[in-house]
């Protein structure tokens, strides 16, 4: 006769509640220690419990009007929700996985953007060297004075080549890694790559702009004599952070694309599908900083041979054309 | 024109629903923006012991010369905390230390598993959200104004966008399709029709006719739940005495509008409204297996009109 004098709802609560127990025991020891270490009984219970869950709740909604019960499941079921479907990832693995097949395949992917930062950086430098022959006064027009360093049309030439092949560094090593890494270049890059989500325009423009700085420093150089050693002297880093500024800028062109023709989606859509490679791209330009802040930082005050510069600086950059170009290949 | 805005407003899912691939809308509360922003401080203030540590320790072992002091702080921090978001928000499944002690997670907007991808992606783009504007307000300088007019933009547009949406996602939970919720606590009461019905001496000396029960709806057996639920609650002999004087004025209004003849003693006022309670929700409950949902008392005009 008791469960005669109960009311539908708290039957159906009755029959349930055992379980409804478990299922909060069993998402509290998978919250804390993680889906991975649960034994494989237990995750399976949990999944099973969740289901049943998920139908208490959406029965109750129908059947029952006690509000304690209903927010009850409504938050258990939330949370073995939040815990069934946890990431189930490594970190190793997600590092290596990045690494060998995710970064490369991306970069292959959207070679086309990547062509046409590149494009942006040499068209300007291009722009930049021939104006500076036209007049030399440009170089104030283009160059910000604290990236010049004294460094002009006016310095000398002796002062030049001193800067070339430095002796006596105000840093080195782990100092002067860490001014570089947070220099000028690295501001850029950032800005190239956020700055592209507007429509593209600002990161071609910034790194047109990037370029003419180059190219104007270039001509200074070339027009005292000195071409082939501040080709040397860009080199050590050099390739590996003007590329990092141009993939940078290839990864914001990407997103900006998106917005511009997102095609059968809608922009916000697009910008997401868009962002899962431009993500990895700007993982891989800054990987590339960081690589060149280490070659800034340690191997450009140690070499002072000029060519041993060039091999190194395109050394380097062999290497990561290899992995951009051979990394990640399915074998067929 | 206005009323079909509003239609339009009202079509829209509700910000704090999620639809789990089974099907059962579950509820999960978005997360504002002030208890985010103290996450945010929580482990901006983590992070930074961690670099400060770092810092000392390459001072003590003499790496660096002094005068770089600025920049290896600022490598330290870098370094800290670019590993520390994702990290943490991997291992506790969208939840950083921060995250944590405010009780709030990260979850797929459309339902589905958080993917790793977007754990990358917000903490990334965390770096130009939260991190440029705050070395950008830093090196805020009157002699460059376009530059500083810039960064004032920039951070005020990043400020802005989670004020903006419903969901209160920043630009970096737009990219990754994620935003924030707070973390629901389950916690089972006891069922009031169990509690009354397990005596039954009680049960049987209120008793109500169907017509007595058809005057009140949900909303109203909800709120009797909730002041049923909050017995005991009171610590104070003011509390208590006010409770006494709520008890009585709320029998006696149902008493009124029911039209419950018998006269009850101030002792038997609980016992009739848990009585009350139970047999209220059971008519309901029965109502609404006939289709007959009742959401509050105004439940029969509602009829005449449709």
């Amino acid at each position: 006769m008791e469960s005669g004098v109960l009311m539908r709802s708290a039957r159906f609560r009755a029959e349930r509640e055992a379980d409804w127990r478990r299922l909060e025991t069993l998402t509290s020891v998978a919250e804390r220690g993680g889906l991975q270490r649960m034994d494989f009984e237990a995750a399976k219970e949990l999944a099973a419990l969740y289901r049943q869950a998920t139908t208490s709740l959406a029965i109750a909604r129908e059947i029952s009007l006690d509000k304690a019960l209903l927010e009850y499941l409504e938050a258990l079921t939330a949370r073995a929700y939040l815990s069934v479907y946890a990431p189930q990832e490594r970190l190793g693995g997600l590092l290596t996985r990045f690494l060998t097949r995710g970064a490369p395949q991306a970069m292959r992917r959207c070679w086309f953007f990547l062509l046409l930062g590149f494009l942006a950086m040499f068209l300007g430098a291009f722009v930049g060297y021939l104006l500076y022959f036209e007049n030399a006064s440009w170089f104030y027009v283009f160059m910000p004075p604290e990236l010049a360093g004294g460094r002009g049309p006016d310095a000398s030439t002796s002062y030049l080549r001193g800067v070339i092949y430095d002796e006596s560094p105000d840093a080195s090593g782990l100092g002067a890694f860490a001014t570089f890494l947070f220099s000028h270049n690295t501001r850029v890059a950032i800005f190239v790559f956020g700055l592209g989500v507007f429509a593209c325009a600002p990161a071609f423009l910034l790194t047109f702009y990037n370029g003419l700085i180059l190219g104007a420093f270039y001509a200074l150089h070339v027009e005292r004599g000195l071409g082939y050693d501040l080709g040397g002297w860009l080199s050590v880093h050099g390739v590996t952070e003007l590329s990092a500024i141009c993939i940078a800028c290839g990864g914001g062109l990407k997103l900006g694309a998106a917005v511009l023709f997102p095609g059968d989606m809608t922009r916000g859509m697009a910008l997401q599908v868009a962002g899962r490679d431009a993500v990895k791209i700007a993982l891989v330009a800054s990987i590339m900083l960081i690589a060149a802040a280490l070659l800034e930082g340690f191997a450009r005050q140690l070499v002072q041979e000029a060519w041993l510069r060039y091999t190194i600086g395109w050394g380097i950059g062999a290497l990561w054309l290899a992995w951009f170009v051979l990394g990640g290949r399915q074998k067929s | 024109m206005r009323l079909w805005r509003r239609k339009d407003r009202d079509a829209r899912p509700d910000p704090n629903q999620l639809q789990p691939p089974e099907g059962v809308p579950l509820y999960l509360p978005v997360a504002g923006v002030g208890v985010r922003m103290g996450a945010q401080i929580t482990d901006i203030a983590i992070t930074s012991i961690g670099a400060l540590a770092l810092v000392l320790v390459v001072f003590w072992l003499d790496l660096a010369s002094l005068n770089t002091i600025g920049a290896i702080s600022s490598l330290m921090f870098f370094i800290v905390r670019i590993p520390y978001y994702v990290v943490t928000e991997l291992i506790w499944n969208g939840q950083t230390l921060g995250k944590r002690i405010m009780k709030i997670k990260v979850v797929a907007h459309d339902g589905g598993p958080l993917t790793t991808y977007g754990v990358v992606l917000r903490n990334l783009m965390k770096e130009a959200e939260v991190f440029l504007p705050m070395t950008l307000l830093l090196s805020l300088n009157a002699q460059t104004p376009i530059s500083s007019l810039l960064a004032l933009a920039w951070t005020g547009m990043a400020l802005a966008i989670p004020i903006m949406n419903r969901y209160r996602r920043r630009l970096g939970d737009f990219m990754a399709g994620t935003h924030v919720v707070h973390l629901p606590q389950p916690r089972l009461m006891d069922d009031l029709a169990t509690t009354t019905a397990a005596s039954p001496q009680k049960k049987a000396r209120f008793t109500f006719l169907p017509h007595q029960l058809d005057h009140y709806g949900t909303f109203e057996l909800q709120t009797l739940e909730g002041f049923l639920r909050a017995d005991g609650a009171a610590t104070s002999q003011i509390a208590f005495d006010k409770r006494k004087e709520t008890l009585a004025a709320i029998v006696e209004k149902i008493r009124e509008k029911i039209g419950y003849a018998d006269p009850i003693g101030p002792a038997d006022h609980m016992a009739f409204l848990n009585a009350f309670y139970s047999a209220q929700r059971a008519h309901l409950e029965q109502r609404q297996l006939f289709g007959d949902r009742r959401a509050d008392k105004h439940h029969s005009k509602a009829d005449e009109d449709a």
